[in-house]
Protein backbone atom coordinates (compact mmCIF):
# COMPACT_ATOMS: atom_id res chain seq x y z
CA UNK A 1 0.00 0.00 0.00
CA UNK A 2 0.85 3.42 -0.81
CA UNK A 3 -0.16 6.33 1.04
CA UNK A 4 0.83 10.06 1.12
CA UNK A 5 -0.10 12.33 4.22
CA UNK A 6 -0.11 16.11 3.60
CA UNK A 7 2.61 15.63 1.26
CA UNK A 8 4.17 19.21 0.52
CA UNK A 9 7.22 19.87 -2.19
CA UNK A 10 8.86 23.01 -2.43
CA UNK A 11 11.73 23.53 -4.49
CA UNK A 12 14.96 25.12 -3.58
CA UNK A 13 14.47 27.73 -6.33
CA UNK A 14 10.78 28.50 -4.41
CA UNK A 15 8.35 25.89 -6.34
CA UNK A 16 5.87 25.54 -4.96
CA UNK A 17 5.07 21.77 -6.82
CA UNK A 18 2.69 20.17 -4.13
CA UNK A 19 1.00 21.52 -1.32
CA UNK A 20 -1.09 19.07 0.96
CA UNK A 21 -1.29 15.95 -0.94
CA UNK A 22 -2.85 13.09 0.57
CA UNK A 23 -4.04 10.06 -0.94
CA UNK A 24 -3.92 5.77 -0.68
CA UNK A 25 -3.58 3.31 -3.12
CA UNK A 26 -4.01 -0.04 -2.55
CA UNK A 27 -1.97 -3.25 -3.77
CA UNK A 28 -2.83 -4.19 -7.23
CA UNK A 29 -4.26 -0.68 -7.65
CA UNK A 30 -4.42 0.89 -11.00
CA UNK A 31 -3.90 4.94 -11.08
CA UNK A 32 -3.78 7.83 -13.42
CA UNK A 33 -2.31 10.90 -12.35
CA UNK A 34 -3.38 13.40 -14.56
CA UNK A 35 -2.83 17.39 -15.19
CA UNK A 36 -1.38 19.94 -17.14
CA UNK A 37 2.66 20.19 -17.23
CA UNK A 38 3.78 21.61 -14.06
CA UNK A 39 0.75 19.95 -11.93
CA UNK A 40 2.85 18.00 -9.52
CA UNK A 41 2.38 14.77 -11.52
CA UNK A 42 6.55 13.97 -11.86
CA UNK A 43 6.80 14.90 -8.23
CA UNK A 44 5.00 12.54 -6.67
CA UNK A 45 6.53 9.83 -9.22
CA UNK A 46 9.91 11.40 -7.94
CA UNK A 47 9.16 11.27 -4.86
CA UNK A 48 7.99 7.68 -4.77
CA UNK A 49 11.19 6.96 -6.31
CA UNK A 50 13.28 8.69 -3.04
CA UNK A 51 14.89 11.06 -5.89
CA UNK A 52 13.46 14.32 -3.90
CA UNK A 53 12.74 14.09 -0.04
CA UNK A 54 9.07 16.10 0.72
CA UNK A 55 9.55 19.68 2.45
CA UNK A 56 6.68 18.32 4.96
CA UNK A 57 4.21 15.42 5.37
CA UNK A 58 4.51 11.44 5.19
CA UNK A 59 5.29 9.08 2.13
CA UNK A 60 4.45 5.45 3.22
CA UNK A 61 5.15 2.47 0.77
CA UNK A 62 4.97 -1.08 2.28
CA UNK A 63 4.32 0.09 5.94
CA UNK A 64 7.90 2.02 5.55
CA UNK A 65 7.85 5.74 6.15
CA UNK A 66 10.09 6.69 3.11
CA UNK A 67 11.19 10.20 5.64
CA UNK A 68 13.24 7.40 8.00
CA UNK A 69 14.53 4.92 5.14
CA UNK A 70 18.65 5.04 5.25
CA UNK A 71 20.41 6.48 2.19
CA UNK A 72 22.03 3.52 1.86
CA UNK A 73 18.69 1.51 1.66
CA UNK A 74 17.14 3.29 -0.81
CA UNK A 75 18.48 1.03 -3.86
CA UNK A 76 16.97 -2.45 -2.44
CA UNK A 77 13.67 -0.22 -1.75
CA UNK A 78 14.28 0.77 -5.63
CA UNK A 79 14.36 -3.00 -6.55
CA UNK A 80 10.85 -3.25 -5.56
CA UNK A 81 9.77 -0.39 -8.26
CA UNK A 82 9.97 -0.93 -12.03
CA UNK A 83 10.17 2.68 -13.50
CA UNK A 84 8.90 3.60 -17.27
CA UNK A 85 9.99 6.97 -18.70
CA UNK A 86 8.61 9.22 -21.55
CA UNK A 87 11.74 8.64 -23.45
CA UNK A 88 12.71 5.17 -22.64
CA UNK A 89 16.29 5.79 -21.14
CA UNK A 90 17.55 2.05 -23.10
CA UNK A 91 21.36 2.33 -23.19
CA UNK A 92 21.93 2.80 -26.75
CA UNK A 93 25.29 0.61 -26.64
CA UNK A 94 23.55 -2.63 -26.03
CA UNK A 95 20.88 -4.84 -27.36
CA UNK A 96 17.45 -5.21 -26.23
CA UNK A 97 18.30 -8.55 -24.67
CA UNK A 98 21.15 -6.78 -22.65
CA UNK A 99 18.99 -4.16 -21.84
CA UNK A 100 16.70 -5.82 -20.16
CA UNK A 101 19.47 -8.38 -18.78
CA UNK A 102 21.33 -5.17 -17.39
CA UNK A 103 18.58 -4.86 -14.94
CA UNK A 104 18.91 -7.96 -13.59
CA UNK A 105 22.67 -7.93 -13.28
CA UNK A 106 22.53 -4.65 -11.24
CA UNK A 107 20.70 -6.65 -8.61
CA UNK A 108 23.30 -9.42 -9.25
CA UNK A 109 20.59 -12.13 -10.27
CA UNK A 110 22.10 -15.71 -10.80
CA UNK A 111 22.88 -16.25 -14.15
CA UNK A 112 20.70 -19.28 -14.86
CA UNK A 113 17.65 -17.20 -13.38
CA UNK A 114 18.71 -14.00 -16.16
CA UNK A 115 19.14 -16.38 -19.00
CA UNK A 116 15.38 -17.93 -18.16
CA UNK A 117 13.84 -14.52 -17.32
CA UNK A 118 15.30 -12.35 -20.07
CA UNK A 119 13.49 -13.97 -22.73
CA UNK A 120 10.12 -14.69 -21.03
CA UNK A 121 9.34 -11.10 -20.29
CA UNK A 122 10.79 -9.91 -23.99
CA UNK A 123 8.00 -12.48 -25.34
CA UNK A 124 5.29 -10.77 -23.03
CA UNK A 125 5.95 -7.35 -24.46
CA UNK A 126 6.64 -9.58 -27.91
CA UNK A 127 10.04 -8.69 -28.86
CA UNK A 128 11.40 -11.71 -28.95
CA UNK A 129 12.43 -11.41 -32.32
CA UNK A 130 14.56 -8.00 -32.32
CA UNK A 131 16.68 -9.45 -28.90
CA UNK A 132 19.29 -8.79 -31.03
CA UNK A 133 18.63 -5.43 -32.24
CA UNK A 134 19.85 -2.13 -30.91
CA UNK A 135 17.79 0.52 -29.80
CA UNK A 136 18.43 3.06 -32.81
CA UNK A 137 16.89 -0.06 -35.07
CA UNK A 138 13.82 0.03 -33.28
CA UNK A 139 10.61 2.74 -33.38
CA UNK A 140 9.53 4.25 -30.70
CA UNK A 141 7.11 1.69 -29.80
CA UNK A 142 9.41 -1.22 -29.72
CA UNK A 143 11.74 1.10 -27.33
CA UNK A 144 9.16 1.76 -24.54
CA UNK A 145 8.13 -2.11 -25.01
CA UNK A 146 11.96 -2.99 -24.06
CA UNK A 147 12.03 -0.36 -21.83
CA UNK A 148 8.76 -1.80 -20.21
CA UNK A 149 10.32 -5.25 -20.33
CA UNK A 150 13.20 -3.33 -18.11
CA UNK A 151 11.19 -2.21 -15.68
CA UNK A 152 8.81 -5.89 -15.13
CA UNK A 153 11.55 -8.53 -15.47
CA UNK A 154 12.82 -7.97 -11.31
CA UNK A 155 8.79 -8.57 -11.08
CA UNK A 156 8.52 -5.56 -9.05
CA UNK A 157 5.36 -4.71 -6.66
CA UNK A 158 4.60 -1.14 -8.00
CA UNK A 159 5.06 0.29 -11.45
CA UNK A 160 5.65 3.68 -11.74
CA UNK A 161 4.89 5.07 -15.58
CA UNK A 162 5.89 8.83 -16.08
CA UNK A 163 4.23 9.46 -19.60
CA UNK A 164 5.10 5.67 -21.05
CA UNK A 165 2.49 6.46 -23.88
CA UNK A 166 3.73 10.56 -24.30
CA UNK A 167 5.89 10.39 -27.58
CA UNK A 168 4.07 7.44 -29.37
CA UNK A 169 0.97 7.33 -32.04
CA UNK A 170 -2.18 6.19 -30.61
CA UNK A 171 -1.90 2.65 -31.63
CA UNK A 172 1.15 1.86 -30.49
CA UNK A 173 0.26 3.57 -27.19
CA UNK A 174 -2.67 1.17 -26.82
CA UNK A 175 0.15 -1.64 -27.31
CA UNK A 176 2.09 -0.21 -24.25
CA UNK A 177 -1.05 -0.07 -22.59
CA UNK A 178 -2.09 -3.46 -22.94
CA UNK A 179 1.54 -4.88 -21.42
CA UNK A 180 0.56 -2.06 -18.36
CA UNK A 181 -2.49 -3.83 -18.00
CA UNK A 182 -1.05 -7.12 -18.29
CA UNK A 183 1.45 -6.45 -15.34
CA UNK A 184 -1.71 -4.93 -12.99
CA UNK A 185 -3.92 -8.50 -13.34
CA UNK A 186 -0.71 -10.14 -12.56
CA UNK A 187 -1.38 -8.22 -9.30
CA UNK A 188 1.48 -5.32 -9.64
CA UNK A 189 0.25 -1.86 -8.54
CA UNK A 190 0.50 0.95 -11.21
CA UNK A 191 0.83 4.06 -10.66
CA UNK A 192 0.78 6.43 -14.39
CA UNK A 193 1.36 9.93 -14.95
CA UNK A 194 -0.52 10.97 -18.01
CA UNK A 195 -1.61 13.72 -20.75
CA UNK A 196 -3.54 10.40 -22.71
CA UNK A 197 -6.68 11.68 -22.64
CA UNK A 198 -8.36 8.98 -24.64
CA UNK A 199 -6.14 6.50 -22.61
CA UNK A 200 -7.52 8.13 -19.53
CA UNK A 201 -11.22 7.72 -20.52
CA UNK A 202 -11.24 4.50 -22.33
CA UNK A 203 -9.74 2.63 -19.16
CA UNK A 204 -11.82 3.64 -16.85
CA UNK A 205 -9.73 3.25 -13.78
CA UNK A 206 -8.95 5.42 -10.75
CA UNK A 207 -8.06 8.99 -11.79
CA UNK A 208 -6.22 11.68 -9.07
CA UNK A 209 -5.98 15.10 -11.06
CA UNK A 210 -3.70 17.65 -10.06
CA UNK A 211 -3.85 21.50 -10.18
CA UNK A 212 -0.68 24.01 -9.44
CA UNK A 213 0.02 21.46 -6.82
CA UNK A 214 -3.22 20.80 -5.55
CA UNK A 215 -5.27 17.31 -5.99
CA UNK A 216 -8.44 18.67 -6.89
CA UNK A 217 -9.86 15.27 -7.91
CA UNK A 218 -9.40 11.62 -7.21
CA UNK A 219 -12.21 9.22 -8.73
CA UNK A 220 -12.65 5.64 -9.01
CA UNK A 221 -13.68 4.95 -12.81
CA UNK A 222 -12.84 8.40 -13.56
CA UNK A 223 -12.08 10.30 -17.03
CA UNK A 224 -9.88 13.39 -17.91
CA UNK A 225 -11.24 16.12 -17.14
CA UNK A 226 -10.57 19.97 -18.94
CA UNK A 227 -10.81 22.49 -16.78
CA UNK A 228 -11.24 24.96 -18.98
CA UNK B 1 29.32 -9.18 -4.64
CA UNK B 2 30.14 -11.76 -6.91
CA UNK B 3 32.73 -13.18 -9.01
CA UNK B 4 31.09 -12.51 -12.14
CA UNK B 5 30.16 -8.97 -10.98
CA UNK B 6 33.83 -8.14 -9.92
CA UNK B 7 35.09 -9.50 -13.25
CA UNK B 8 32.78 -7.12 -15.59
CA UNK B 9 33.87 -4.77 -13.38
CA UNK B 10 37.41 -4.50 -14.18
CA UNK B 11 36.63 -4.98 -17.82
CA UNK B 12 34.75 -1.62 -17.32
CA UNK B 13 37.80 0.21 -15.39
CA UNK B 14 40.38 -1.18 -17.12
CA UNK B 15 38.60 -0.62 -20.65
CA UNK B 16 37.88 2.81 -20.09
CA UNK B 17 41.11 3.56 -18.39
CA UNK B 18 42.76 3.23 -21.50
CA UNK B 19 39.39 4.48 -23.72
CA UNK B 20 40.29 7.93 -23.98
CA UNK B 21 43.91 7.80 -25.34
CA UNK B 22 44.50 11.96 -24.48
CA UNK B 23 43.16 12.22 -21.18
CA UNK B 24 44.73 8.77 -20.05
CA UNK B 25 47.88 9.66 -21.12
CA UNK B 26 48.03 13.09 -19.80
CA UNK B 27 46.86 11.40 -16.49
CA UNK B 28 49.31 8.41 -16.58
CA UNK B 29 52.15 11.56 -17.59
CA UNK B 30 51.01 13.34 -14.95
CA UNK B 31 51.37 10.68 -12.03
CA UNK B 32 54.96 9.65 -13.26
CA UNK B 33 56.30 13.17 -13.35
CA UNK B 34 55.22 13.49 -10.00
CA UNK B 35 56.34 10.25 -9.18
CA UNK B 36 59.52 10.80 -10.06
CA UNK B 37 60.35 13.80 -8.27
CA UNK B 38 59.53 11.80 -5.28
CA UNK B 39 61.17 9.40 -6.24
CA UNK B 40 64.53 11.88 -6.65
CA UNK B 41 63.25 13.45 -3.62
CA UNK B 42 62.93 10.36 -1.89
CA UNK B 43 66.58 8.84 -2.53
CA UNK B 44 68.37 12.24 -1.61
CA UNK B 45 66.83 11.87 1.73
CA UNK B 46 67.36 8.29 2.18
CA UNK B 47 70.87 8.47 0.87
CA UNK B 48 71.68 11.81 3.33
CA UNK B 49 69.75 10.25 6.36
CA UNK B 50 72.22 7.26 5.61
CA UNK B 51 75.18 9.25 5.43
CA UNK B 52 74.21 11.03 8.52
CA UNK B 53 73.80 7.93 10.82
CA UNK B 54 77.04 6.92 9.40
CA UNK B 55 78.37 10.14 10.42
CA UNK B 56 76.87 10.02 13.61
CA UNK B 57 78.11 6.06 14.33
CA UNK B 58 81.93 7.76 13.57
CA UNK B 59 81.31 10.72 16.08
CA UNK B 60 84.49 11.64 17.59
CA UNK B 61 85.85 14.69 19.73
CA UNK B 62 89.29 15.80 19.00
CA UNK B 63 91.19 17.64 21.67
CA UNK B 64 93.83 19.92 20.63
CA UNK B 65 96.55 20.81 23.49
CA UNK B 66 98.70 23.79 24.08
CA UNK B 67 102.07 23.52 22.49
CA UNK B 68 104.03 23.32 25.43
CA UNK B 69 102.12 20.50 27.22
CA UNK B 70 104.56 18.22 29.27
CA UNK B 71 104.44 14.45 28.33
CA UNK B 72 103.62 14.20 31.78
CA UNK B 73 100.43 16.08 31.44
CA UNK B 74 99.72 14.14 28.51
CA UNK B 75 99.90 11.05 30.78
CA UNK B 76 97.20 12.86 33.29
CA UNK B 77 94.66 14.28 30.56
CA UNK B 78 94.40 10.63 28.84
CA UNK B 79 93.59 8.85 32.69
CA UNK B 80 91.04 11.87 33.08
CA UNK B 81 89.42 11.27 29.49
CA UNK B 82 89.47 7.46 29.69
CA UNK B 83 87.24 7.31 32.91
CA UNK B 84 84.41 9.59 31.60
CA UNK B 85 81.50 7.80 30.49
CA UNK B 86 80.80 7.26 27.07
CA UNK B 87 84.47 7.36 25.80
CA UNK B 88 84.78 4.47 23.75
CA UNK B 89 88.87 5.01 23.37
CA UNK B 90 91.36 7.22 23.72
CA UNK B 91 94.15 7.64 20.77
CA UNK B 92 96.63 9.70 21.36
CA UNK B 93 97.82 11.81 18.14
CA UNK B 94 101.27 13.41 18.54
CA UNK B 95 102.66 16.64 16.97
CA UNK B 96 104.89 14.76 14.79
CA UNK B 97 102.22 11.75 13.67
CA UNK B 98 99.72 14.51 12.77
CA UNK B 99 103.08 15.95 10.47
CA UNK B 100 102.73 12.62 9.15
CA UNK B 101 99.52 11.94 8.21
CA UNK B 102 99.25 15.57 6.66
CA UNK B 103 102.24 14.61 4.27
CA UNK B 104 100.75 11.62 3.40
CA UNK B 105 97.19 13.70 2.56
CA UNK B 106 99.01 15.80 0.70
CA UNK B 107 101.03 12.58 -1.08
CA UNK B 108 103.16 14.00 -4.00
CA UNK B 109 102.89 17.55 -2.45
CA UNK B 110 104.45 16.71 0.73
CA UNK B 111 107.26 18.96 0.22
CA UNK B 112 105.58 21.55 0.99
CA UNK B 113 105.67 20.36 4.53
CA UNK B 114 109.64 19.98 4.63
CA UNK B 115 111.44 21.82 6.93
CA UNK B 116 108.74 21.83 9.75
CA UNK B 117 109.86 18.46 11.52
CA UNK B 118 110.93 17.99 15.13
CA UNK B 119 111.29 21.71 17.15
CA UNK B 120 109.64 23.81 13.92
CA UNK B 121 106.34 22.03 13.87
CA UNK B 122 103.48 24.03 14.30
CA UNK B 123 100.59 21.21 15.29
CA UNK B 124 99.77 20.35 18.68
CA UNK B 125 99.69 17.30 20.06
CA UNK B 126 96.06 15.71 20.33
CA UNK B 127 93.82 12.98 21.66
CA UNK B 128 91.02 11.77 19.57
CA UNK B 129 87.95 10.36 22.08
CA UNK B 130 85.94 7.80 20.25
CA UNK B 131 82.31 8.44 21.64
CA UNK B 132 79.74 5.20 22.19
CA UNK B 133 77.01 7.37 21.22
CA UNK B 134 76.40 10.55 19.50
CA UNK B 135 74.53 11.84 22.34
CA UNK B 136 77.44 11.88 24.39
CA UNK B 137 79.30 14.00 22.04
CA UNK B 138 78.79 17.35 23.27
CA UNK B 139 78.92 16.38 26.82
CA UNK B 140 82.48 15.49 26.64
CA UNK B 141 83.39 18.00 24.32
CA UNK B 142 82.66 20.42 26.99
CA UNK B 143 84.36 18.55 29.36
CA UNK B 144 87.46 18.47 27.23
CA UNK B 145 87.27 22.35 27.27
CA UNK B 146 87.59 22.89 30.72
CA UNK B 147 90.64 20.59 30.93
CA UNK B 148 93.85 22.13 31.53
CA UNK B 149 96.49 22.38 28.76
CA UNK B 150 93.64 22.30 26.16
CA UNK B 151 93.61 24.74 23.20
CA UNK B 152 90.28 23.67 21.15
CA UNK B 153 88.00 21.01 21.51
CA UNK B 154 86.80 19.85 17.95
CA UNK B 155 83.77 17.29 17.42
CA UNK B 156 81.60 16.29 14.71
CA UNK B 157 78.52 17.47 15.94
CA UNK B 158 78.48 20.44 13.90
CA UNK B 159 78.57 18.12 10.64
CA UNK B 160 75.84 16.41 11.36
CA UNK B 161 73.91 18.85 12.94
CA UNK B 162 74.26 21.02 9.60
CA UNK B 163 73.38 18.05 7.45
CA UNK B 164 70.63 17.22 9.66
CA UNK B 165 69.16 20.71 9.04
CA UNK B 166 70.38 20.18 5.39
CA UNK B 167 68.25 17.13 5.32
CA UNK B 168 65.16 18.50 6.67
CA UNK B 169 65.34 21.49 4.30
CA UNK B 170 65.29 18.88 1.33
CA UNK B 171 62.51 17.08 2.91
CA UNK B 172 60.46 19.99 3.63
CA UNK B 173 60.73 21.56 0.13
CA UNK B 174 60.54 18.16 -1.61
CA UNK B 175 57.57 17.28 0.18
CA UNK B 176 55.90 20.27 -1.14
CA UNK B 177 56.85 19.91 -4.41
CA UNK B 178 55.26 16.27 -4.22
CA UNK B 179 52.34 17.07 -2.43
CA UNK B 180 51.40 20.37 -5.56
CA UNK B 181 52.42 17.53 -7.84
CA UNK B 182 50.15 14.89 -6.44
CA UNK B 183 47.25 16.90 -6.16
CA UNK B 184 47.86 17.98 -10.20
CA UNK B 185 48.29 14.27 -11.04
CA UNK B 186 44.91 14.21 -8.73
CA UNK B 187 43.00 16.64 -10.61
CA UNK B 188 44.07 15.45 -14.13
CA UNK B 189 42.99 12.08 -12.93
CA UNK B 190 39.61 13.72 -12.04
CA UNK B 191 38.67 15.02 -15.37
CA UNK B 192 39.94 11.80 -16.85
CA UNK B 193 37.22 10.33 -14.79
CA UNK B 194 34.95 12.91 -15.04
CA UNK B 195 34.80 12.05 -19.12
CA UNK B 196 33.92 8.54 -18.58
CA UNK B 197 31.59 9.25 -15.53
CA UNK B 198 29.69 12.09 -18.40
CA UNK B 199 29.85 10.13 -21.00
CA UNK B 200 28.05 7.24 -18.65
CA UNK B 201 25.58 9.36 -16.54
CA UNK B 202 22.65 8.27 -18.60
CA UNK B 203 23.75 5.02 -17.97
CA UNK B 204 24.33 5.71 -13.99
CA UNK B 205 20.82 7.23 -13.51
CA UNK B 206 19.05 4.19 -15.24
CA UNK B 207 21.12 2.27 -12.70
CA UNK B 208 20.29 3.94 -9.85
CA UNK B 209 16.50 3.83 -10.87
CA UNK B 210 16.82 0.19 -11.36
CA UNK B 211 18.32 -0.24 -8.07
CA UNK B 212 22.27 -0.07 -8.16
CA UNK B 213 24.25 0.52 -4.88
CA UNK B 214 26.67 3.30 -4.98
CA UNK B 215 29.10 0.79 -4.97
CA UNK B 216 28.23 -1.30 -8.00
CA UNK B 217 28.16 2.00 -9.81
CA UNK B 218 31.59 3.32 -8.42
CA UNK B 219 33.76 0.39 -8.14
CA UNK B 220 34.27 0.32 -12.10
CA UNK B 221 35.21 4.26 -12.15
CA UNK B 222 37.65 3.34 -9.09
CA UNK B 223 39.28 0.84 -11.06
CA UNK B 224 39.64 3.12 -14.05
CA UNK B 225 41.54 5.52 -11.23
CA UNK B 226 43.20 2.49 -9.51
CA UNK B 227 44.62 1.13 -13.50
CA UNK B 228 45.84 4.94 -14.11
CA UNK B 229 47.49 5.49 -10.84
CA UNK B 230 49.07 1.98 -11.31
CA UNK B 231 50.48 2.48 -14.74
CA UNK B 232 52.01 5.50 -13.98
CA UNK B 233 53.69 4.12 -10.40
CA UNK B 234 54.86 1.32 -12.90
CA UNK B 235 56.43 3.40 -15.66
CA UNK B 236 58.03 5.61 -12.79
CA UNK B 237 59.49 2.99 -11.06
CA UNK B 238 60.82 1.97 -14.76
CA UNK B 239 62.42 5.22 -15.21
CA UNK B 240 63.70 5.98 -11.64
CA UNK B 241 65.28 2.32 -10.83
CA UNK B 242 67.88 2.37 -14.01
CA UNK B 243 68.64 6.50 -13.14
CA UNK B 244 69.68 5.56 -9.56
CA UNK B 245 71.48 2.72 -10.89
CA UNK B 246 73.43 4.85 -13.15
CA UNK B 247 74.22 7.03 -10.71
CA UNK B 248 75.32 4.66 -8.42
CA UNK B 249 77.80 3.38 -11.01
CA UNK B 250 79.12 6.47 -12.10
CA UNK B 251 80.18 7.09 -8.71
CA UNK B 252 81.52 3.99 -8.23
CA UNK B 253 83.73 4.21 -11.30
CA UNK B 254 84.66 8.12 -9.05
CA UNK B 255 85.59 5.99 -6.02
CA UNK B 256 88.69 4.76 -7.90
CA UNK B 257 89.90 7.70 -9.12
CA UNK B 258 89.24 9.64 -5.96
CA UNK B 259 89.20 8.00 -2.50
CA UNK B 260 87.33 10.89 -1.12
CA UNK B 261 84.29 9.48 -2.38
CA UNK B 262 84.97 6.34 -1.11
CA UNK B 263 84.29 7.56 2.68
CA UNK B 264 81.82 10.86 2.80
CA UNK B 265 80.09 10.04 -0.26
CA UNK B 266 78.65 6.58 0.06
CA UNK B 267 75.18 5.76 -1.84
CA UNK B 268 72.97 3.48 -0.23
CA UNK B 269 72.89 0.39 -2.89
CA UNK B 270 69.93 -0.44 -4.76
CA UNK B 271 68.95 -3.46 -3.13
CA UNK B 272 68.17 -1.32 -0.01
CA UNK B 273 65.89 1.61 -1.70
CA UNK B 274 64.44 -0.40 -3.91
CA UNK B 275 61.57 -2.26 -1.59
CA UNK B 276 60.61 1.51 0.08
CA UNK B 277 60.62 2.67 -3.17
CA UNK B 278 58.18 0.62 -4.94
CA UNK B 279 56.22 0.50 -1.77
CA UNK B 280 55.77 4.35 -1.67
CA UNK B 281 55.56 4.97 -5.77
CA UNK B 282 52.85 2.27 -5.78
CA UNK B 283 50.89 3.29 -2.84
CA UNK B 284 50.71 7.20 -3.82
CA UNK B 285 50.19 6.11 -7.51
CA UNK B 286 47.14 4.15 -6.47
CA UNK B 287 45.97 6.10 -3.90
CA UNK B 288 45.71 9.74 -6.43
CA UNK B 289 44.14 7.36 -9.02
CA UNK B 290 41.59 6.25 -6.78
CA UNK B 291 41.12 9.57 -4.79
CA UNK B 292 40.61 11.14 -8.59
CA UNK B 293 38.24 8.98 -9.15
CA UNK B 294 35.90 8.87 -6.11
CA UNK B 295 35.92 12.60 -6.60
CA UNK B 296 34.20 12.34 -9.70
CA UNK B 297 31.72 10.34 -9.01
CA UNK B 298 30.04 11.78 -6.18
CA UNK B 299 27.98 14.29 -7.71
CA UNK B 300 26.21 11.83 -10.32
CA UNK B 301 25.43 9.52 -7.29
CA UNK B 302 22.70 12.08 -6.11
CA UNK B 303 19.82 10.72 -7.90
Amino acid sequence: MIEFRNVEKIYSNGVKALSSASFKIENGEFVFVVGESGAGKSTILKLLLKEIDPTSGDIIVAGQNLRDMEERDIPYYRRGLGVVFQDFRLLSDRDVYDNVAFAMEIVEAPRKEIRRRVPMVLAMVGLSSKAKCYPNELSGGEQQRVSMARALVNRPSILIADEPSGNLDPATADGIMEIVEMANRRGTTVIMATHAKDIVDTMAKRVITLKNGVIVRDEEKGGYFNED
Amino acid sequence: MKIRTWHSFFKQGIKSAFGNKTMSVASIVAITAALCVLGVVMLVVLNLNYLMDDLESKSEVTVFLEKDVELSDIKGIEAKIKNWDGVNEVEFVSKSSALESWKEDLDDKAYLLDGYEGAENPLPHSFVIGIEKPEYTEDIASKAETLPQVMKVNYSKEVAESLGKVVHTVRLIGFVIVLILAVIAAIIIHNTVRLTVYSRRREIKIMKYIGATDWYIRWPFIIEGFTIGMTGSLIAIVIIMPLYKYVLNKLAGQHLEEGFFVNIFKLLPLGDVVNTILLVFILVGVSVGVIGSVMSIRKHLKV
